[in-house]
């Protein structure tokens, strides 16, 4: 599995990820809504990257910005939704937040593909199966006629569908709900991606075939060296598939981690809270703890820690100070944004290694 | 909020209605007269207001309940034993009337003339316009408070008297009050509601001196050139204030016409009062379409409680029966069939009113049931309806307790939406010359009548009564889209097949 | 359940309403308070016509068998002949000269709010909240409460008056045409002869088909917001789809499927609404027929046109129908209606 594409890979290290390892990087994203009323900086400032043939994790309770940025990456945010211009996000080399709307359409589904959450929605209940994924392939493998339904059924058993020659003519009402999943898998995989967007691919689905589709994707990812940014609110899905992991909250990347570390050592309170909610990593008896409350509306710039109102650590300068990203402990890919880091300072210094350098602070 | 001191006093928020004052937990299982006995404050105080309101209008309330049925028509059916009755009840009715009301006539009157001194006759010798601008004022802020009065009523309920203290419906409600469109439309439909109820307090004069009996009334006024105060028959005065587009012969809105009345609307071809007529006609078209409601309503509620519990073969046998009914344009077959009863006595009862109703009904409730017929089969799939049957409920009280309150709701929302469709449709049919009998005044025959002069310095006759109709048509339909929002935010029914229940039949 | 199979069901199901709705144009014109041979004759009529008109119209037979005839007659499209508006003429002769008129009416005012209705709605769906959504939506709100024979007698007037109005012939426009009359619908190939027919049935069709034109409008602009805000036109843009490609072939077929519904019901309203308009516009039509026989007590003509509406509205049902099918995969699955 993609784990292992992760070792073969050079050192861990900063200098060796240059970009041509890098299948796409995000950076100081922002993405805010403009409603009647307020701003809503839906994704607030992150970054992370995701190297080749790797499964990076984006993981958060729904509200915390996880879908507008996978929805930002592939160009999909409209009026009254607005990517900051001072955001960047680099896909073989581009800048492609520039892009115009017809240059997206040419990186779209070819560069990156994305399922979704809700197999039946996300197909035209209007066309076959096979029309949906022939469109696909008619508009990236130049493949039409004959040559595309062969192809669209062979996609259809890639992706475990048996009977696929018969399936290929039926409507999205007429398969069940995992098939569906793996028919829009079929799609995706259609358009030959080099990135694979899962947006809470196995939400909507049984826990049973929840399995069997996260096996397929990771089947797929071994045998095509995909590169996954892999979306999804359920920890324990994410022990399972990733790589690395990045927490998002309110908009902001709270944590990000490889995958070990993160799960052995949580740093950021709400990461452990999150830990604390799966099922597994509870010794038997104790009730399942959730963190109290909801993620809040990011209506304005971070000017205090969004999550202090929940933190069981909280302290009075958390709702003075908004935490940047810090390193945590000896690993450099281990960051948590957070006043408590770095461990090595006392409070005080930490707090002011967060504070803005204009207010005195050394940064 | 006077005397509700003991009981959440103060603390009245308008928005959150959640916020409940405290109950005394004795109070739970009392019936509601237990419950205001136990904290009367409240109650009295809106009691009071209610009664204050009733007696500003009693006369009127008493002869407007009592005069509804057709005494005629009803003391005919059962000659002896029934006659009489109908007679007092009649005769009731009509000593009611003469009750004196804030709303009367005569209290603010508005016919007059004017002699060289001054107004004589109207009330404080105010001009006969504005008199009857402040009658109407009156009119309206009486039914607006009793508006705001019975929803004063429900939060006084809400708060003090129910037992739960937050339902479902409460939602509903709030819901509904932030919906501007709904709520303009309320305020239309309302607006037409109160000149159908007023009709013969509101228009400048009435239909029966005006329109009906205009030869057996006489009014007074100033003769210029003889300088003395003549009488006139009613109906010759007309003669003389037709709106017929050329010349003198016009007496547009807002203009007095020679003998001194005022004419809000205008004139008719006729010389009749346009408003008083449209007034009348308002009434017409809201009893008829009220009516015709009723008893399609009744029919689709019945069909689809049966079909969505029954299922099979019965929905089979309703889809078609409705389907035939629809087959017929429906338009077309009120023609038809209103043509085939004129001559029977049903025709007779208010002026071929009840005959439009029942027709409309007929041929309108097919509309309304496939309307109200998806909700209806999602409820039966409901968990506790196969509850219900399990432990052995009667169907009917199965449908009637567990079914019917929840689709209530939408049938409310098609109910407006069509109410709309039957009253172009009453006036189309009047337009022809079919429907309600002349003189009887209905909407379409204004119309009708004013269709030579429409390019004309007349063009007032026809464009008012349809201007009139189009604004509260919007108002039904703006008025259903409310509710619809307000039962179901989530929903996009109304929209599809069912927009044509608005339709009135294509008139 | 397929598709087809679906639609098979939904035709058969057409016949038991012809049946029944003609049995109950039987049951009010025979059964009812009226007497169809004294309708005829009208107050005036000796005995002896009375006479042979009820025997003519076998009004003397046991009513059953009135009824056996009354059926099989229609069913087998023996419409016999009218006896009062056009006294012996057949009721076929009479519906080759006044249908054609209705169906030209018909034809334009199905098409014309499609034709504007529709675009003006997908362009106010598409651009939602923009000044012009607010004028599309509501003037689509305004336009269809307006009741037709009012729209009707005040474009007559205006029309026939618009040179004195607005110093504009609307009849010397283009091709001389008369407001108030039957459209000339003799030799539509050539090009004048068609524009005049076109033109002098503008405004009549505007009329009829107002209130489609404001409910096109109205749904087609729901509908192509929420195909929009779907998950499978997202997906389309994220595999890649062109723009244009989206909106024409994820959104608007599947914007179509809730429209399907109002453009035939459309043509329900037609057949009723055709009475109003076609008397304003004195276009001759077969609404106008079915008004005149009515009032004239033409009982047998009357009949036979009903049973001719009846055959129309379920052929436009079986057409609704089929355009469903055609269009929605769905329908049939789950037994769904
Ligand atoms: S900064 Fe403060 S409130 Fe925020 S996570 Fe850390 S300890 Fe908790």
């Amino acid at each position: 599995m993609s784990r292992h594409a992760r070792d073969d890979n050079v050192p861990l290290n900063a200098d060796a990820t240059s970009s041509r390892d890098l299948a796409l990087e995000v950076e100081n994203l922002r993405t805010v809504f403009h409603t009647e009323h307020e701003q809503i900086h839906a994704v607030d400032g992150i970054s992370f990257n995701i190297r080749r043939g790797e499964t990076v994790g984006l993981v958060g309770e729904s509200g915390s910005g996880k879908s507008v940025t996978a929805r930002s990456i592939l160009g999909l945010i409209e009026s009254p939704g607005e990517i900051d211009p001072a955001s960047a996000i680099r896909f073989e080399g581009d800048n492609i937040t520039e892009y115009t709307e017809s240059e997206y359409e040419s990186i779209r589904g070819d560069g990156i593909a994305m399922v979704f959450q809700d197999p039946l929605s996300t197909l035209n209940p209007v066309y076959t199966v096979g029309n949906q994924i022939k469109e696909a392939l008619s508009l990236h493998q130049d493949l039409r006629g004959t040559a595309a339904t062969e192809r669209a059924i062979e996609l259809l058993e890639e992706v475990g569908i048996p009977d696929a020659a018969r399936r290929v003519t039926e409507y999205p009402h007429q398969f069940s709900g995992g098939m569906r999943q793996r028919a829009v898998i079929a799609m995706a995989l259609a358009c030959a991606p080099e990135v694979l967007i899962c947006d809470e691919p196995t939400t909507a689905l049984d826990v049973t075939i929840q399995a069997q589709i996260i096996d397929l994707l990771m089947d797929i990812q071994a045998e095509r060296d995909l590169s996954i940014l892999f979306i999804t609110h359920d920890m324990g899905v994410i022990a399972e598939v990733a790589d690395r992991v990045n927490v998002m909250y309110a908009g902001e990347i709270v944590e990000s981690a490889p995958v070990e570390p993160l799960f052995a050592e949580p740093k950021h309170p709400y990461t452990r809270g999150l830990l604390r909610s799966i099922p597994s990593t509870q010794t038997s008896g104790d009730r399942l703890e959730t963190i109290k409350g909801e993620v809040p509306t990011p209506n304005e710039p971070a000017s205090s820690c969004r999550f202090a109102p929940r933190c069981p650590k909280s302290f009075e300068e958390c709702s003075e100070v908004a935490p940047i990203p810090t390193a945590v402990g000896d690993d450099p890919d281990h960051d948590a944004a957070c006043l408590l880091y770095p461990e090595s300072m006392t409070t005080d210094e930490a707090v002011a290694h967060h504070r803005p350098a204009d207010d005195g602070g050394e940064q | 909020m006077g005397a509700d001191t003991d009981v959440g006093s103060g603390s009245t928020r308008t928005g959150e209605f959640r916020e409940e004052a405290s109950r005394p937990e004795g109070d739970r299982d009392l019936p509601l007269s237990e419950r205001i006995t136990r904290n009367p404050g409240p109650a009295a105080t809106w009691a009071a207001v209610v009664a204050v309101l009733i007696a500003a209008e009693f006369g009127a309330i008493v002869s407007g309940l009592l005069s509804v049925p057709p005494w005629g028509w009803v003391g005919g059916l059962v000659p002896g034993v029934v006659e009489p009755v109908a007679a007092l009840l009649a005769t009731v009715a009509e000593r009611g009337a003469e009750l004196p009301t804030i709303t009367s006539r005569s209290v603010i009157d508005n016919t007059g003339y004017q002699t060289p001194s001054g107004w004589e006759g109207t009330t404080l010798g105010l001009s006969p316009a504005v008199a009857w601008a402040l009658r109407v004022a009156v009119i309206y802020t009486y039914s607006f408070t009793w508006l705001l009065v019975g929803w004063w009523g429900y939060t006084l309920y809400r708060r003090h008297y129910r037992i739960p203290d937050w339902t479902p419906r409460d939602d509903v409600v709030n819901r509904f009050r932030r919906h501007s469109w709904g709520l303009f439309g309320l305020t239309i439909v309302f607006a037409f509601v109160v000149m159908a109820l007023f009709a013969p307090v509101l228009g400048p004069t009435t239909v029966d001196q005006n329109i009906e009996n205009p030869y057996e009334n006489r009014i007074d006024y100033y003769n210029d050139e003889t300088g003395q105060v003549e009488s006139i028959f009613v109906g010759e005065a007309n003669g003389d204030t037709q709106s017929r587009g050329q010349g003198d012969n016009n007496v547009g809105p807002l203009e007095y016409d020679q003998y001194d009345r005022f004419h809000p609307f205008g004139t008719l071809p006729d010389g009749k009062d346009l408003f008083t007529f449209m007034a009348s006609g308002a009434r017409v078209s809201l009893l008829v379409g009220l009516t015709s409601l009723g008893i399609a309503g009744g029919f689709a509620m019945v069909f689809a409680m049966l079909t969505a519990y029954y299922k099979g073969l019965v929905d089979l046998g309703v889809v078609i029966a409705g389907d035939s009914i629809q087959a017929m344009p429906q338009l077309l077959f009120i023609i038809l069939a209103s043509f085939v009863l004129s001559d029977t006595w049903i025709a007779e009862v208010y002026n071929g009113g009840l005959v439009l109703a029942i027709l409309f009904g007929i041929t309108g409730w097919p509309a309304l049931w496939r309307a109200v017929r998806g909700p209806a089969l999602q409820v039966s799939e409901r968990e506790w309806i196969d509850a219900a049957k399990s432990y052995g409920q009667r169907p009917r009280v199965t449908m009637q307790k567990h079914m019917l309150p929840y689709v209530v709701g939408y049938f409310l929302i098609y109910a407006s939406l069509s109410l709309g469709g039957v009253i172009i449709g009453i006036a189309g049919l009047s337009f022809l010359g079919l429907g309600i009998e002349a003189p009887v005044p209905e909407w379409g025959r204004a119309v009708s009548a004013g269709q030579p002069y429409v390019a004309t310095q007349s063009w007032h006759i026809s464009l008012i009564p349809g201007i009139l109709v189009v604004i509260i048509v919007t108002g039904f339909n703006a008025l259903g889209d409310g509710v619809r929002d307000a039962i179901d935010p989530e929903s996009d029914i109304g929209d599809g097949g069912n927009e044509n229940v608005a339709a009135g039949g294509g008139a | 359940m397929g598709r087809w199979e679906y639609f098979l069901k939904r035709v058969l199901l057409m016949v038991p309403i012809v049946f029944l709705g003609t049995t109950v144009t039987f049951l009010i014109l025979r059964v009812g308070p009226i007497d169809p041979a004294a309708a005829i004759i009208g107050p005036s009529g000796d005995t002896e016509a009375y006479a042979a008109i009820r025997d003519s119209l076998g009004l003397d037979q046991p009513l059953w068998i009135q009824y056996a005839e009354f059926m099989r007659d229609l069913l087998t499209l023996q419409l016999g002949e009218s006896w009062v508006v056009v006294r012996g003429q057949s009721v076929w002769e009479l519906v080759g000269v006044y249908g054609p008129r209705t169906l030209w009416l018909g034809f334009w005012s199905i098409l014309i709010p499609i034709f504007v209705g529709l675009p003006l709605g997908f362009y106010a769906g598409l651009n939602p909240n923009t000044l012009a959504d607010y004028i599309a939506s509501f003037g689509g709100i305004v336009w269809r409460a307006m009741p037709n024979f009012w729209l009707a007698v005040i474009f007559v007037s205006v029309l026939t008056q618009s040179d004195a109005l607005f110093g504009f012939s609307w009849g010397d426009w283009l091709v001389e045409t008369q407001i108030v009359t039957p459209p000339d619908l003799s030799g539509l190939w050539e090009p004048t002869q068609f524009l005049g027919a076109l033109k002098a049935i503008l405004p009549a069709a505007l009329v009829l088909g107002s209130a489609s034109m404001g409910n096109e409008m109205r749904i087609g602009r729901t509908a192509v917001l929420e195909t929009k805000n779907a998950n499978y036109v997202e997906m389309a843009k994220a595999k890649g789809v062109p723009g244009r490609l989206v909106v024409w072939k994820h959104m608007f077929r599947n914007a179509l499927i809730p429209l399907v519904p109002v453009i035939t019901g459309e043509a329900f309203l037609l057949l009723g609404g055709s009475v109003l308009v076609e008397t304003v516009f004195a276009i001759n039509g077969l609404g106008y027929l079915f008004f005149q026989a009515t009032i004239n007590g033409d009982v047998p003509l009357v009949g036979s046109l009903m049973f001719l509406f009846i055959l129309l509205s379920v052929g436009i049902n079986i057409l609704q129908d089929f355009l469903y099918t055609v269009i929605d995969p769905r329908v049939g699955y789950d037994g769904g209606a």
